[in-house]
């Protein structure tokens, strides 16, 4: 039984059809064509599908797509200031080597997001716990950790000029 | 000569297509969509070997929004493919030979209808005898699992695929009169790749009854090869696309293939686009894994530690298809003495049939668990003598000049040494060898550091001719695109022909663009294995480039009215004797008013060697890598946990093109061979793996992976784009021994038998679990009852 499902995507408000049954995961992949979310185990075990609920990182795999109504969901798609282009964490990824298959990096994105949110001067122990809940099997995880270490120290620099 | 100077290799790069992939824009194959695509299911073997009697698939053609359904009947020669060894199938034929074998695969509009199509096709499996292990599989009334004839046969022992052989002067009287000797056998798991991400691919059929593929496959070409064959096309009319692949390291071969003609074969007959995405159970279940192993180790050692003799033999667990475990086994045999010097060796590396799911390639290929084991045997030899390990291998390690364990002298420069230095310095090896056994008297956590290092053969070797195909284009904008015949997946491969191409041509890399591998556009290069895309690919490219970097040459040579010796190049810059410079565009355009055609193809290929298979002697390789790794570990003796406090890693890969990733390959490869030492181990039972996601199967988080200090010791290869040579699959190789070898620093217990699971390390062997399928058969459709599958025991 379809039903109607409003919440706000990437700052977008948004309208849809789909399944009560169906995860977030699945409708921002098969309803809403936003592909970059990826599924990596769909159990929640690999961090893969992680996008930010109300600001907060969430395994879209774990959540119901009705769940989402009338709040906020970002996906990696929705991070960059202006569509198609990166943030400063997603250039760091990239700068910093941090990305090599990329089938994680989506992920790995909103986790590094919702870390430096909270913690705005991360140690690489405290990285290395934030982004525990995302597996990556290419990089070792030693050049996402230089990527978002690096993204707080430029944030906080950018705020003392302020 | 060409003038022009390194601008972009070996400097801080980006890779290309990163900005994509952090931003969520790159399409892997299951991120595409067509309109009209249908969507599949497939029915597995829930036994691990039978026969299969009955196989009617009429009735799911009648389920509503089910619009095609296949089996083996549909394909040329029932789809048996497979090199060296033919022994596989598209979709099983006659038997099934290990749990999750595909028999059917129904396409139908959606999931639930393809799902009802499945359950409405019933099969009669006819139960044979499964064998679990490889003791089994060499029994003399074994039951035969391959339908082919096996050199075993000829000896009686028909799941004996083959044996591949060293054979370097006679080992046995030298090791008998040594004084110091060794005589031990090592196991090393089955691995899975658990790249994350789970195979996919969509097949879409053309008009002129022609098929394009979307794969995450390894070597698009070995794939098109199978599928125009199974298909019983020419291959002209099978197009083969390597979509953006969510990693590899090996394992998307020969699985992949079959996704891709089973969807090809369903496209072309609904005439609709074709999706099939595996879950993560489904991959886990069905893909392939690194092989399974035991290596009995001889050894004999004068009073001083010095290496006489080696006579190593070792056994695969190949599984129900050969795959390319044939080759694995190649490769192992080729380093299983390590990269020692020898007055003999001899090797032999049985390939077995099991019910064991199947084996193929894994990061390494067969040299990772050849290392895994020599790398513990060296350190006991060491003990026997009282040598430190890290003096017991410099007293034996190959250099330049020395026969290497297969006989073949060794004719290059070997940074082997330095790495062992290296990390001996960095790691504080000495004191902490010394201080460590003390302070863990009577202490619950204890405190050891370990060795291990190792040498790698470059490229294909005598597994096949080594080549690689590149194209290079000026487009009509001035940008350049680039083709190679070798791809990328996840490697950066595309980031170093990009760079080669910028250096070459003095052309900015923004401007360049590598398109993905598509057999339409690229050449045939053959397989994308064995670490080879950085030297034969990045020559390839280098060849085309300088093609058209002597054209623009000529061109700004004719614009300034000198001769072509007297252009100069600083970046984009042409430069003239009268030292005015002119810009990448104006010389490109100047050089097509000329009429110059600004396109090239560069073909490479390493010199050719020769190995005799029927005699084990010859030169296996052009060239080797080499490098060494040291870990520090605590071992809490309460619980047998193992805990990677610290890594050093020293690997001598030539000269590095790509700083950023060959360090990630680097990292990601020790990360790989954490797991394989400690955590990693696909858990088979009576033929039933047992851990079938990332809750069970454990692969390292950042939590796991302990600082990682590494160097590279660049010393020149004469062969190699710049002097590079390979990362990828080396840097895997030492972790494993390291650890075995820092544990028993830690602990005084050689624990032969990887991973160092806390079972392991506390009861010296592994606990096994009682499931007995329930896992798979959840997974493959089987909890609900619904699947018309019987299965009757043989009369
Ligand atoms: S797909 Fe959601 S956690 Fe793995
Ligand atoms: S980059 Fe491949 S899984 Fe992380």
């Amino acid at each position: 039984m379809n039903i109607q499902i409003d919440f706000t995507l990437n700052g977008r408000a948004v309208s849809i059809d789909a399944p009560a049954h169906v995860t977030l995961l699945r409708l921002l992949r098969d309803y809403l064509n936003l592909t970059g979310t990826k599924e990596g185990c769909a159990i929640g075990e690999c961090g893969a599908c992680s996008v930010l609920l109300d600001g907060r990182v969430v395994n879209s795999c774990l959540v119901l797509a009705p769940q989402v109504s009338g709040r906020d969901v970002m996906t990696v798609e929705g991070l960059a200031p202006v569509e198609g282009a990166m943030s400063d964490l997603q250039a760091a990824f990239v700068k910093y080597g941090a990305v090599q298959c990329g089938y994680c990096t989506p992920g790995l994105v909103i986790a590094g997001e919702a870390l430096l949110r909270d913690n705005h001067f991360p140690t690489r122990d405290e990285i290395n716990d934030g982004i525990a809940g995302n597996l990556c099997r290419c990089t070792g995880y030693q050049q996402i950790v230089d990527a978002i270490e690096q993204t707080a120290r430029q944030r906080a620099a950018a705020q003392v000029k302020e | 000569m060409l003038r022009h100077t390194t601008n972009w290799v070996t400097k801080p790069a980006n890779r290309v297509d990163g900005p994509d992939k952090a931003n969520g824009a790159a399409k892997y194959a299951g991120d595409y969509r067509v309109p009209g695509q249908l969507v599949t299911r497939a029915l597995r073997s829930p036994i691990p070997h039978a026969r299969i009697t009955r196989l009617d698939t009429s009735a799911a053609l009648k389920v509503p929004g089910v619009l095609a359904v296949i089996t083996s009947d549909d394909f040329v020669d029932h789809g048996r493919f497979g090199f060296p060894v033919a022994d596989n199938f598209i979709l099983a034929y006659q038997k099934v030979r290990y749990v999750g074998e595909g028999v059917a695969i129904v396409a139908a509009v959606d999931a639930d209808a393809a799902e009802a199509g499945v359950n409405a096709i019933e099969l009669d499996l006819e139960q044979l005898p499964v064998i679990e292990d490889m003791e089994q599989a060499l029994r003399p009334d074994a039951p035969v699992i391959p339908d082919v004839v096996t050199e075993g046969s000829k000896k009686g022992q028909p799941n004996v695929c083959l044996t591949q052989i060293v054979r370097n002067g006679d080992p046995e009287p030298i090791i008998a009169a040594s004084p110091v000797q060794l005589d031990q056998t090592y196991a090393t798991p089955f691995q899975e790749h658990a790249y994350l991400e789970p195979e996919a691919v969509l097949s879409i059929p053309n008009p002129d009854g022609s098929v394009i593929i979307y794969a995450c496959d390894q070597s698009p070409f070995n794939n098109r090869g199978i599928a125009a064959a199974v298909l019983g096309l020419p291959e002209d009319k099978v197009r083969v696309i390597q979509a953006i692949v969510g990693g590899s390291f090996g394992g998307k071969d020969e699985g992949v293939y079959q996704m891709s003609a089973q969807t090809a074969k369903l496209a072309l007959l609904t005439n609709r686009p074709v999706g099939m995405v595996f879950s993560r159970e489904e991959s886990i279940i069905v893909s392939y894994k690194r092989d399974a192993s035991k290596i009995r180790v001889r050894l004999g050692a004068d009073k001083d530690g010095k290496l006489q003799a080696a006579k190593v033999e070792a056994w695969l667990d190949g599984g129900a298809y050969s795959a390319e475990t044939v080759l694995t086994a190649w490769r192992a045999a080729m380093h299983l003495a390590g990269a020692y010097t020898y007055q003999a060796v001899t090797g032999d590396v049985h390939v077995l049939y099991t019910n064991n799911n199947y084996s193929s390639a894994f990061r390494g290929f067969g040299n990772t668990e050849a290392v895994a084991c020599i790398e513990q045997a060296i350190d006991e030899v060491a003990e026997q003598v009282a040598l430190d390990p890290i003096d017991m291998r410099l007293k034996n390690i190959i250099g330049k000049g020395d026969r290497t364990m297969t006989g073949a002298t060794l004719n290059q420069e070997v940074g082997l040494r330095a790495c062992l230095e290296w990390v001996r310095q960095k790691s504080d090896w000495d004191r902490k060898r010394r201080e460590f056994p003390a302070q863990n008297k009577n202490a619950r956590y204890r405190k050891g550091i370990g060795v291990a290092c190792y040498f790698h053969g470059m490229g294909l070797g005598g597994e096949g001719v080594d080549f690689a195909n590149a194209t290079i284009a000026i487009e009509r904008d001035n940008s350049v695109t680039l083709t190679n015949g070798l791809t990328d997946y996840g490697t950066g491969a595309r980031t170093v022909f990009t760079l080669i191409a910028a250096d070459v041509l003095g052309a900015r890399p923004e401007r360049i663009k590598v398109l993905l591998t598509d057999t339409e556009t690229a050449i045939n290069s053959g397989p994308t294995v064995a670490s080879r895309a950085s030297v034969v690919g990045g020559n390839a490219t280098r060849v085309a480039a300088e093609k058209i970097a002597q054209l623009l040459t000529f061109a700004a040579a004719n614009l300034f009215k000198c001769a072509p010796a007297q252009v100069l190049r600083d970046k984009e810059a042409f430069i003239g004797p009268d030292e005015e410079p002119v810009d990448f565009d104006t010389v490109v355009n100047h050089a097509r008013q000329l009429g110059y055609v600004l396109s090239a193809h560069g073909r490479w290929q390493l010199p050719v060697i020769h190995w005799d298979f029927e005699k084990g002697t010859g030169t296996p390789y052009v060239g080797y890598t080499f490098g060494a790794q040291i870990v520090e570990v605590t071992v809490h003796t309460g619980t047998g946990r193992v805990q990677a406090d610290r890594i050093w890693a020293a690997h001598d890969i030539g000269k590095v093109l790509f700083p950023e990733g060959a360090y990630g390959q680097l990292y990601g490869g020790i990360t790989q061979g954490l797991g394989y030492g400690l955590m990693e181990e696909v858990e088979i039972n009576h033929g039933y793996i047992h851990n079938v996601n990332f809750d069970d199967y454990i692969i390292p988080t950042a939590m796991d992976v302990p600082p990682i200090e590494a160097t590279f010791v660049e010393a020149p290869f004469h062969l190699g784009p710049y002097g590079a040579k390979n990362v990828a699959e080396p840097s895997m190789l030492g972790v494993a021994p390291a650890l075995a070898n820092a544990v028993y620093h830690a602990t005084g217990k050689r624990i032969r038998e990887l991973p160092l699971t806390p079972e392991r390390v506390l009861l010296g062997h592994a606990l096994h679990n009682d499931d007995h399928g329930d896992n798979s058969r959840l997974w493959l459709g089987y909890a609900d009852g619904l699947r018309k599958v019987r299965i009757t025991q043989a009369a």
